[in-house]
């Protein structure tokens, strides 16, 4: 289990996502604005690339091509000083952590590694046996909310009480590296008790809250009716426990359920009433930020308009 | 056989267990041995509860190292949503073994057709350091997700300058993740698996909707338990 104190707020890389910066740019300008309030030290670096996690998930890429990658980042992340790496993206959160992982466990792995980037003249990427720390270098965006609870609390300017939140905890946060977990893999309640933080009633349990989005990387593409089936599944579950916002922490399972939300209504003939957030947005709106410049509300797909004026933000 | 050999993902060892403890997508304290079939992996699978899959039966194929696995429909329906790995009380990782099993069904050329849709994401990867979702799927969105969403798309480099981004993500990788992917192999195997798509083209192998229609509906009904009357009670 990773300890509440552990987690840094100096020296953090926010590592970029694909998904956020080309379907929810609002998560990564919330994440900033939440950050930059909070005095967290941190440094976006545009010399980072995508951590393969798409192409690393749907089979196209082998873990030795992902490993080097990993390493690459590795080494912009400590080249600019801020070795700390944060994710916006739960997948880049475990894909990093399994490939320092690897690279520092495994020799035959690193030595290849190394030997493309000496080959090639990258000298200056070359990975050294502990270079990373694989349970203390890296952390999800979520988790440095999570150890600024307090002040997040303080900040709130905006009375969310009686908001019916349920989280979607991202399962490749706490699934895949789950001794590393803030609090327990069976019952991930981070973003519950920030949500409570900014004074709305988190439901905690609700039937199949464990349950994947059903994006399932190939599976939205190849087996759609099945992926979209376990997303509908939860989506009855919360409207049943009667949820009026659901918050995510990762823009692959923002995508399933904002962006599919309307298809599985029309597909399936249902109604829901919930809409989405990511936990950085939600904080940041409690914060006071704008709903459309700071949370980027304007690219979703589930309009929140409503709950917006409900809330007396709009 | 793949030309260019998968070696660090698919060892080549005497049976399928080893292959899947030496690859290098399962944990090195993999418990696969450890495995006392107790189902807990099946019972957390949204992939067994929706459709024909079971995590379960797909581990005891490879303690059997029964090959007929690599040509299962049933290795390709996993969400690599790590249930399995989370809720195992024996340390084993059924999701990390199917990994290790796609790769050495793609090595065979086995279901390489089902990459097709993906393999674009490799070089838009080198080219711009970043992943996106391949055209295809961007199509397929348009139809499901309709005039909203078209419209999010049209305007996303707009949107992004008013919140204070740069217009695209950009990033600046001076051409290091090209020659990675040139260094590691992946585009030799690209390339070999665009060879393989093509030939079960022509030969007509290769169906163009994958998504089998009648599922199960998630409730969880066991049939063959409804078949089983019970015991007989003892009365006396
Ligand atoms: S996991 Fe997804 S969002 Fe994260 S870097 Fe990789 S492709 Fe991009
Ligand atoms: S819920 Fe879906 S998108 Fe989210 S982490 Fe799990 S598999 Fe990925
Ligand atoms: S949960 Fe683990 S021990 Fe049980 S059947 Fe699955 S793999 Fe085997
Ligand atoms: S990762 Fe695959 S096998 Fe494991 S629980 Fe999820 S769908 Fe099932």
């Amino acid at each position: 289990m990773k300890a509440i104190e552990s987690i840094p707020d100096r020296k953090l890389l926010l590592f970029k996502s694909c998904m956020v910066g080309q379907e929810y740019p609002g998560v990564e300008t919330a994440t900033r604005y939440v950050f930059d309030r909070l005095g967290i030290d941190y440094c976006v670096n545009d010399e980072q690339s995508c951590c393969t996690g798409i192409g690393h998930y749907t089979d196209i890429f082998e873990g030795l091509t992902t490993a080097a990658i990993a390493a690459r980042n590795f080494a912009v992340a400590r080249k600019c000083g801020y070795p700390n790496i944060t994710c916006l993206c739960s997948t880049c959160y475990a894909v990093n952590k399994e490939a320092c992982e690897l690279l520092n466990t495994n020799a035959e792995v690193r030595d290849k590694v190394n030997s493309i980037f000496k080959e090639k003249g990258f000298d200056d990427l070359v990975y050294e046996k502990g270079d990373m720390d694989s349970r203390t270098n890296f952390y999800h965006a979520v988790e440095i909310l999570l150890s600024k609870v307090g002040q997040i609390k303080e900040a709130k300017k905006f009375d969310f009480s009686g908001v019916k939140a349920a989280s979607h905890h991202a399962c490749h946060y706490y699934k895949v590296k789950y001794l590393d977990v803030v609090g327990s893999p069976e019952n991930p309640q981070l973003i519950d008790t920030i949500a409570e933080a900014c004074g709305a009633s988190p439901v905690r349990w609700y039937e199949d809250r464990t349950l994947t989005c059903g994006m399932g990387f190939s599976q939205l593409h190849l087996n759609k009716n099945t992926s979209l089936q376990v997303t509908k599944t939860k989506l009855d579950s919360l409207q049943r426990a009667g949820v009026e916002l659901m918050l995510h922490m990762c823009p692959n399972c923002h995508i399933q359920y904002d962006r599919y939300q309307p298809v599985i209504e029309k597909e399936f003939g249902v109604k829901y009433d919930m809409v989405h957030m990511n936990i950085a947005q939600f904080v940041a709106l409690s914060m006071g930020a704008d709903p459309y410049k700071v949370c980027g509300f304007q690219t979703h797909s589930v309009p929140l308009e409503g709950f917006l004026e409900k809330t007396g933000i709009l | 056989m793949i030309p260019y050999v998968n070696e660090y993902d698919t060892p080549n060892c005497n049976t399928l267990a080893e292959t899947a403890k030496k690859s290098i997508r399962t944990p090195e304290s993999l418990g696969l041995d450890r495995c006392i079939q107790c189902g807990a992996c099946t019972a957390s699978c949204p992939a067994a509860r929706f459709s024909d899959y079971s995590p379960r039966q797909i581990v005891k194929k490879v303690l059997e190292n029964d090959h007929s696995v690599l040509e299962s429909k049933m290795i390709w329906s996993c969400f690599y949503c790590y249930s399995c790995n989370v809720r195992c009380p024996r340390n084993n990782s059924p999701v990390t073994i199917v990994q290790v099993l796609r790769q050495m069904a793609i090595n065979e050329g086995i279901g390489v057709e089902k990459l097709a849709y993906f393999l674009e994401i490799g070089e838009y990867l080198a080219e711009n350091g970043a992943s996106k979702v391949p055209e295809t799927g961007i199509r397929n969105m348009e139809k499901d997700l309709g005039e909203r969403w078209i419209g999010i798309k049209r305007n996303l480099g707009s949107t992004r300058s008013e919140m204070g981004l740069s217009s695209r993500d950009f990033r600046n990788t001076n051409g290091e993740v090209q020659a990675i992917l040139e260094s590691t192999g992946y585009f030799e195997r690209e390339k070999w698996i665009k060879i393989k798509i093509e030939e079960k083209r022509i030969h007509g192998f290769v169906k163009t909707n994958y998504s089998d229609k009648d599922k199960k509906n998630g409730e969880f009904g066991f049939e063959s338990d409804r078949k089983y009357t019970g015991q007989e009670a003892i009365t006396v």
